[in-house]
């Protein structure tokens, strides 16, 4: 007799209550024996078997997962059914988490590097060595000589104390994450356009939008459930409209409208021209463009008139020469954003990581800005977040060299004073000009103006662009690595290697795409002598003689209470979302500024706590964050790739990620399954490219741009448009990223990883 | 002495049957082969309908492959696919087989095709 479904609700309320009570609490595995256990493996041996509420580790769509623990082991991964983002559904890479924390690869033990080789090393010779040389090279060579590299995929608690130590007490600013290499642009699209950062609105808009467009998102493989959303949507109203702009085919076509298959690098073209047509077909929200937009040509406020001036050049013929697409597709494009009701506009990497990201960010939202399409059911311009917890610990943490938590900026004074009063330190401690942003910071590692750098839960010796330029400087410098598996490429060339706990072995909150912080459960106990991040940066705060404002940290509740001070009466207000209603409930999407308040949907408008009616006078929107109020329209230049194809190199190379695999491989490479799905690196080579080289699949091929070369195999198949070839960068055996342009936007400082010039032979 | 070994030939058949009858339950291992292939690669063309009953599926849509359900082949395979890891993924669609004569997923949903009742 199988378990009846009441009765493995019941026992999953039980279990949701449990876990909020903490590790440890008995579980009545009564009630499973009660039911009669039959003989399904999966029932049966749930019996003891205690299913922690979590978020999945991977990407930025924030699942929600349950992590099965039994014995004191993991035991299963199930979705999380009362989730609302994915409401029990996950993806392949998700399914596999309980075995990348039993991954053979783990690391156990600290390690320090003596006479050229990796030996293991206690803890307190490891933690007093990295003290001891962080305070030498402090006094001998100053605070900026130091820096710290942290990542979208660390808990928001651990990146608070890592800014608190950096920035607070050894004074710099060389405080940088891996997001500036996925969402600085989007963040520079978000503060200029909307004098804030995150989107407008939420996933709640996926079921009642009509048309969505996908910019440079391939999302059935980098976001696979909200594409599940989308499929459903599209599924369960048959007029939904899928429009694609993005030089590749991909599993994302399988619903798609209209594809632009656009040359990389040149699509601000096809938003401008998207605007004008929008405008000269009548489809502008004329009302909403007087009451909440201003213009802008990015230095000076310019009229609206000037700026359909600035649009007379894009005419669909012109946009349509710049990026190789047909000119009526352009107007179709337009026409279905104008005319459909309720648009959704949502991008990823193909947007930011360009060197006219922020330009390109901000042609979207003109889009909807100019149509009105913003702040309501269905309507927004919606940008896909990559990592886990880049919002969350980042972007809100301020885990970047320009920034401090609660959305605020080391340029501004009375943002230095309100967060050095939560720090407890002096004002003066907190310098007001940003640090070294990544690019940089690599490059100071070079040039021995940084002599001393911990990195924390990422691995830039692989993921770093033009990486061969930087791999000398992270070998010559004076490297910490705090890191839940060994080796990575960044782990083997450390000085000293520290064993982190990983996911399901510690507590703290991610923030996702949609601005939902969510708590994680401690399930299990770290592996090995593994401590969690946050502890082992206290300690290290107490071994530099910066004990005194670190010393309440003995919980991850602790850490986190203080950062919601730094949160209160922002944009960002994390108030409301304390660990007793955050462990309770799926998540809470802020603004949120007390603990009675339900969270908050479409920002800026009824309904948004901070929406100043009074101030908003009948105006359906307020940009509050904007000091009138309003929005702005950019009229941003058609800024092409940094590096364009030229006759030696005459393919476009552009890089991206593949279902199965997460970033570097270091958790999702040691899983033998998802290995099956893809063995092999390999290069996607348009079909007639392959015929004009004479190359077939599985051919080695050699791909050569200025910086490096590489051979990989070769995949024909009717992907990547012609002249055009695209290249997964997970393989640490295959490293991608001595291919790609270490060129960056001026405004984000994010790199340019989607387009570089490319020579292409058979090898 | 007909007898006998007419005895001890059938005792030994019985052990043979069984042994062979243990082994098939106990070993479910797949064929050693190139390991540096995928799934995809060897079965698109070794098992083609098979195959395409799976990449016209929703799962081979998007691509969610053998591997969610077979394993890896090589260091953990699976002959069939079973209902715990349906529930991992779709644990918003678990049901209850108690008043039903069905008493798994599969026995409605085809592996491959995942078509209800075969469809």
């Amino acid at each position: 007799m199988s378990l009846s479904r009441r009765d493995f609700l019941r026992a999953s309320a039980l279990t949701a209550a449990a876990t909020t009570l903490g590790v440890g609490t008995v579980f009545n595995s009564k009630m499973f024996a009660a039911t009669g256990i039959d003989k399904d493996q999966f029932m049966q041996d749930s019996q003891g078997v205690m299913w922690h509420k979590s978020v999945c580790r991977l990407c930025g769509v924030g699942c929600g997962v349950m992590l099965g623990v039994k014995d004191g082991k993991p035991f299963g991964i199930r979705g999380d059914k009362d989730n609302t983002v994915n409401a029990g559904l996950l993806c392949v890479k998700g399914f596999y988490l309980n075995k990348m924390i039993t991954a053979k690869n783990r690391l156990m033990y600290p390690m320090i590097r003596k006479n050229g080789k990796l030996t293991r090393a206690t803890w307190d010779e490891a933690l007093d060595f990295v003290a001891k040389k962080f305070t030498e090279i402090k006094e001998k060579y100053g605070p900026d000589a130091l820096a710290f590299y942290g990542s979208g995929q660390a808990e928001t608690e651990e990146t608070y104390v890592a800014n608190k130590l950096f920035k607070g007490h050894i004074g710099t600013n060389n405080v940088e994450g891996n997001p500036r290499l996925c969402m600085a642009s989007a963040v520079g699209g978000y503060i200029s356009t909307f004098g804030a950062d995150e989107p407008v609105g939420t996933y709640d808009d996926i079921e009642k939008c009509d048309m969505f467009l996908l910019v440079g998102s391939n999302t059935a493989e980098a976001h696979p459930v909200v594409y599940d959303r989308i499929v459903a949507r599209k599924k369960q109203n048959p007029n939904v409209k899928v429009v694609i702009i993005d030089p590749r085919k991909t599993p994302t076509n399988k619903i798609a409208d209209l594809h632009l298959q656009v040359i990389p690098g040149y699509d601000l073209a096809i938003m401008n021209a998207m605007a004008k047509l929008i405008i000269d077909n009548g489809y502008a929200d004329e009302q909403f463009i007087k009451d909440s937009v201003n213009f802008s040509d990015g230095t000076n406020p310019i009229t609206y008139e000037d700026y359909k001036k600035f649009l007379e050049k894009f005419t669909p013929e012109y946009a349509a020469k710049q990026c190789g697409v047909k000119a009526e597709d352009i107007v179709k494009a337009a026409k279905l954003f104008g005319e459909t009701p309720r648009v959704m506009t949502m991008w990823c990497m193909g947007v930011n990581q360009r060197v006219a990201g922020v330009f390109l960010n901000n042609l979207i939202h003109n889009l909807h800005l100019l149509t009105g399409k913003i702040g309501k059911d269905g309507c927004d311009s919606f940008s896909l977040t990559g990592q886990p917890n880049a919002c969350g610990g980042v972007r809100e943490g301020g885990g970047l060299s320009h920034l401090l938590p609660g959305h605020r900026v080391v340029a501004n004074e009375k943002h230095r004073k309100e967060i050095a009063e939560i720090w407890n330190v002096p004002a003066e401690n907190i310098k007001p000009a940003p640090g070294k942003h990544t690019v940089a910071m690599f490059e100071a590692l070079g040039t021995g103006d940084i002599k001393g750098i911990f990195i924390l839960c990422t691995s830039p010796a692989q993921s770093l662009p033009n990486l061969n330029k930087y791999l000398k400087g992270m070998e010559d410098a004076f490297m910490v690595v705090a890191e839940s598996f060994h080796p990575t490429e960044t782990s083997q060339i450390a000085d000293v290697v520290l064993p982190a706990a990983f996911w399901g072995e510690k507590e703290g909150v991610y923030g996702c795409t949609e601005r939902r912080s969510q708590h994680m459960a401690k399930a299990l106990q770290p592996a090995g002598e593994s401590r969690w991040d946050a502890f082992i940066l206290v300690d290290i705060a107490k071994r530099m003689g910066y004990g005194k404002n670190f010393e309440h940290f003995t919980t991850a509740e602790a850490i986190w209470n203080e950062y919601l001070k730094t949160t209160k009466g922002t944009d960002m207000d994390l108030t409301g979302a304390t660990y007793a209603r955050l462990k309770k409930v799926r998540g809470l999407r802020w603004p949120v500024p007390s603990e009675d308040h339900p969270g908050t949907g479409h920002r800026f408008t009824e309904g948004d706590p901070y929406f100043p009616k009074d101030k908003a006078a009948g105006k359906r929107m307020y940009f509050y964050t904007k000091s009138d109020g309003k929005a702005v329209i950019f009229a941003r230049p058609d800024k092409g790739p940094e590096e364009q194809t030229s006759p030696e190199y005459p393919i476009a190379l552009t890089t991206g990620r593949i279902l199965e695999q997460w970033h570097t491989m270091s958790m999702t490479g040691q899983v033998p399954e998802l290995v099956r799905a893809a063995p092999r690196p390999y290069v996607e080579i348009n079909p007639e490219d392959a015929k004009a080289l004479g190359i077939s699949t599985r051919d080695k091929v050699r791909m050569v741009t200025k910086r490096g070369s590489l051979i990989v195999e070769a995949k024909v198949i009717d992907r990547p448009r012609k002249g055009t070839i695209f290249v997964p960068w997970h393989w640490p055996e295959s490293l991608t990223n001595i291919l790609t342009i270490d060129a960056v936007d001026p405004g984000s400082k994010e790199p340019e990883y989607k387009v570089a010039a490319c020579r292409l032979e058979k090898a | 002495m007909k007898k006998i070994y007419l005895v001890i030939l059938f005792i030994l058949a019985l052990g043979i049957v069984s042994l062979g009858f243990i082994t098939n339950q106990q070993s479910e291992k797949h064929p050693d082969v190139d390991w540096s292939l995928g799934c995809q690669e060897c079965h698109s063309e070794r098992t083609p309908e098979v195959y395409n009953d799976w990449y016209t599926s929703r799962h081979g849509m998007v691509n969610f492959g053998c591997y969610i359900c077979h394993g890896d082949g090589q260091e953990t395979f699976y002959a069939k696919g079973s209902d715990a890891q349906c529930g991992g993924c779709h644990a918003g669609q678990l049901v209850s087989f108690d008043s039903s004569k069905f008493k798994s997923c599969f026995d409605c949903h085809n592996g491959h095709t995942l078509k209800f009742h075969n469809d």
